[in-house]
């Protein structure tokens, strides 16, 4: 460590080198009196040291928020969103999922999760303008192997999708191409990839979307119940580890969740988030559900919904928290094409 | 800054370099670095960084001072009447707080994931610079952001809801006056926000704070959402873990005293398993629930969100009910389907007395 570069009286650093502190954190994390004690500095001194180490180790200095809605600060507030790659989808999220944070997808199989991951997967290589970011996909397989005929199916009918875009550049784009799988069957291979590959592929560039599909299948198959706290610690590091990725590089984590039923009536030790009519509840418990920023669940709804002279089960997806969206859900069809919302008007019509 | 450099207090020699390399007066020197006054004056190093921190040490008047007067009871009390607190727009918890969120101390808010904890500390963060004449405190608010969870367009729903509000009582010209000055952008001008990624650069952010507030002395409020978080992450040293969170909560709970602002703090809940049962409770352990002055648990119960006082010097326990809206944080709407809907209601006939 060079103390030096601080601009501190050179007595001061002396007394820090005579101490043995090797970094601002070891400075950090030791309080004013136990720094006196250690150092032989002054109050003042100490001070001084502490306010040069922390300002040495703060990266930004605070900005207000007008500045932040201006886009003035790109880094703390993209101001855009990565699209859903369907209008109405995109207006229940407010435009798509933030860059930064964790956003959760829970439901029970065959809710249609993954069609999901698979759509955001390809419209993340889209230009900006388009809702994209211009940039590829890598998508973590724990449970089964890779859809990959249906992700073919997806791309050849993209522009059935997205009528919005012109041809030509859905057609100039190898889609294929940009999205990276990865296959995890326990979690130490989970953890290497999220800490090793991963962090290569978003700092090249080649990849601004993480997928996780899914979270719930290791974590639930390797713990026993007993393990309670082991898994909340395996949990919290596999956690730690997206969230600074998707911050430093500003890549949405997608992470698919199963769901757990509920068994029994109301109890003080589970959380259920105001759902309460609901049969199932997101898996993982709270220790999960508090490094999650937006969580999404989807459910099967009876009933048929049309498009085109095609029918399918219609699914909700709903928000079940985000800080900036408020609690609402909107039905949507699983088709060749992919997913797309239903407008509310569309069912009145019926 | 007008002082001529021979009237400072420093040793002859020192004086003698410097006022033949030029410097007249004070406010020449007082923007210069170290090692460039050390090169331009031929002074040493350790010479120059005394000087220039001479300099700034005599610029500021000293606050510490009044901390070691000693003060009556009585003049606590008026102190502490004078100084306010932040109201929320949620009547029921006003009143069980007593007010709002009282300046001058510090809050922690904990509380589930969903359930409310970040948009109550937005609100907060809007409602401290409601201007004097409506009742609030025209103040300004540090946000200190570690989870990420702050997104600005919350903010603005905020702020735009709360503008409309203060327009709809606007009566005397005074406050039709404050109202024109009153608009979103004025509103997110004055929310600072730090983000945080992780524990070194949160202590680091509360070293600072003392610099920043003299910089910025109309700050009455400080968020921190959340503590939990980056302290949950990567620590394996548990009683290193205690021993930095006291140190935190002590410098916070100074920081609200001398620069009577107040600091609202976040915390997560964790699972805790006692006698086979399991419950609920704010995470960060034992002695963390001494750090706060008072304590708020935000949490479900079925459909309704619910907002308990926990633990308060000077309210009683109680809890109320809120909801959040596009708004932000509110009352929650008087309850016909309480009364009718539930099943068991001809069993409590007083119920309908009370409400």
């Amino acid at each position: 460590m060079e103390w030096e570069q601080f601009e501190l009286n050179p007595r001061i650093i002396a007394a820090v080198k005579k101490a043995n502190f090797r970094s601002s954190k070891e400075i950090l994390c030791v309080s004013g009196p136990d720094l006196q004690r250690l150092t032989r500095l002054s109050k003042t001194d100490v001070l001084r040291l502490h306010c040069a180490v922390a300002a040495a180790v703060r990266k930004t200095s605070p900005v207000t928020a007008l500045q932040l809605i201006r886009g003035e600060c790109p880094v703390l507030e993209p101001g855009h969103r990565l699209s859903l790659a369907c209008p109405v989808l995109d207006g229940l999220m407010r435009g798509g999922l933030p860059l930064r944070g964790i956003t959760e997808l829970a439901g029970e199989s065959a809710a249609g999760k993954t069609q999901f991951c698979l759509q955001l997967c390809l419209s993340v290589q889209y230009p900006e303008e388009n809702g994209g970011l211009n940039s590829g996909a890598v998508y973590i397989c724990t449970e089964d192997s890779f859809p990959i005929k249906r992700l073919r199916q997806l791309i050849t009918q993209q522009s059935r999708l997205r009528p919005d875009l012109p041809p030509a550049l859905i057609h100039s784009r190898r889609l294929t191409d940009s999205v990276y799988i990865e296959h995890a069957s326990d979690l130490e291979a989970l953890q290497a990839c999220v800490s090793q590959r991963v962090p290569v592929l978003l700092k090249r560039g080649l990849v601004r979307l993480v997928v996780v599909d899914s979270v719930a299948a290791l974590f639930r198959s390797e713990f026993q119940a007993d393990e309670a706290v082991q898994r909340s610690r395996h949990l919290l590091a596999f956690s730690s580890t997206l969230h600074r990725l998707s911050h430093a590089y500003g890549a949405p984590v997608v992470c698919v969740n199963q769901v757990t039923d509920v068994m029994d009536g109301p109890n003080p030790g589970r959380c259920d988030y105001g759902l309460v009519g609901s049969k199932v509840l997101p898996a993982l418990g709270i220790a999960w559900a508090n490094q999650v920023m937006v969580r999404l669940m989807l459910t099967r709804v009876a009933g048929q919904v049309k498009s085109d002279c095609r029918s399918c089960a219609p699914r909700k997806l709903e928000v079940v928290f985000a800080p900036h969206l408020p609690r609402a859900s909107c039905l949507c069809g699983v088709w060749e094409e992919g997913v797309r919302g239903i407008p509310d008007d569309a069912l009145h019509d019926e | 800054m007008h002082r001529t450099v021979p009237s400072l207090p420093l040793a002859p020699s020192v004086k003698v370099k410097l006022i033949n390399a030029g410097f007249q007066v004070a406010s020449d020197l007082i923007d210069m670095r170290p090692l460039q006054l050390c090169k331009e004056a031929g002074i040493s190093q350790e010479e120059a960084v005394e000087v220039l921190q001479m300099l700034r040490d005599d610029a500021q008047p000293h606050q510490q001072r009044a901390a070691t007067e000693s003060l009556t009871a009585l003049d606590l009390l008026h102190h502490e009447q004078t100084l306010g607190s932040i109201v929320t727009f949620c009547s029921g918890l006003d009143n069980a707080l007593g007010g709002g969120v009282p300046v001058g101390k510090t809050t922690e808010i904990c509380g589930a994931p969903g359930v409310g904890k970040t948009q109550l500390c937005i609100q907060l963060a809007v409602d401290v610079q409601i201007p004097v004449c409506f009742g609030g405190l025209g103040g300004k608010a540090l946000y200190v952001d570690t989870e990420g969870s702050f997104l600005v367009q919350r903010v603005s729903d905020m702020a735009e809801a709360a503008v409309q509000h203060c327009t709809l009582l606007a009566e005397d010209t005074e406050q039709k006056q404050a109202l024109e000055e009153l608009t979103v952008e004025k509103i997110l001008s004055n929310l600072f926000l730090v983000r945080c990624h992780d524990y070194v650069e949160l202590l680091a952010e509360v070293y600072l704070l003392p610099d920043f507030l003299s910089e910025h002395p109309e700050v009455r409020l400080i968020v921190i959402d959340s503590i939990a978080f980056p302290f949950r992450h990567d620590f394996e040293d548990l009683s290193q873990r205690t021993r930095l969170l006291n140190g935190l909560a002590q410098q916070l709970i100074q920081l609200a005293t001398q620069h009577s602002l107040a600091v609202v703090l976040t915390n997560q809940m964790t699972t805790r398993v006692s006698n086979g049962q399991s419950k609920l409770v704010p995470a960060l352990g034992e002695s963390w629930g001494h750090a706060a002055t008072q304590r708020l648990i935000l949490h479900w119960e079925g459909l309704r969100r619910l907002a308990s006082l926990y633990k308060s010097p000077s309210q009683m326990e109680a809890t109320i009910q809120y909801q959040i809206t596009v708004q932000g944080f509110r009352d929650a709407p008087d309850e016909p389907r309480l009364a009718s809907s539930s099943g068991n209601y001809s069993k409590r006939p007083r119920m309908e007395d009370l409400s």
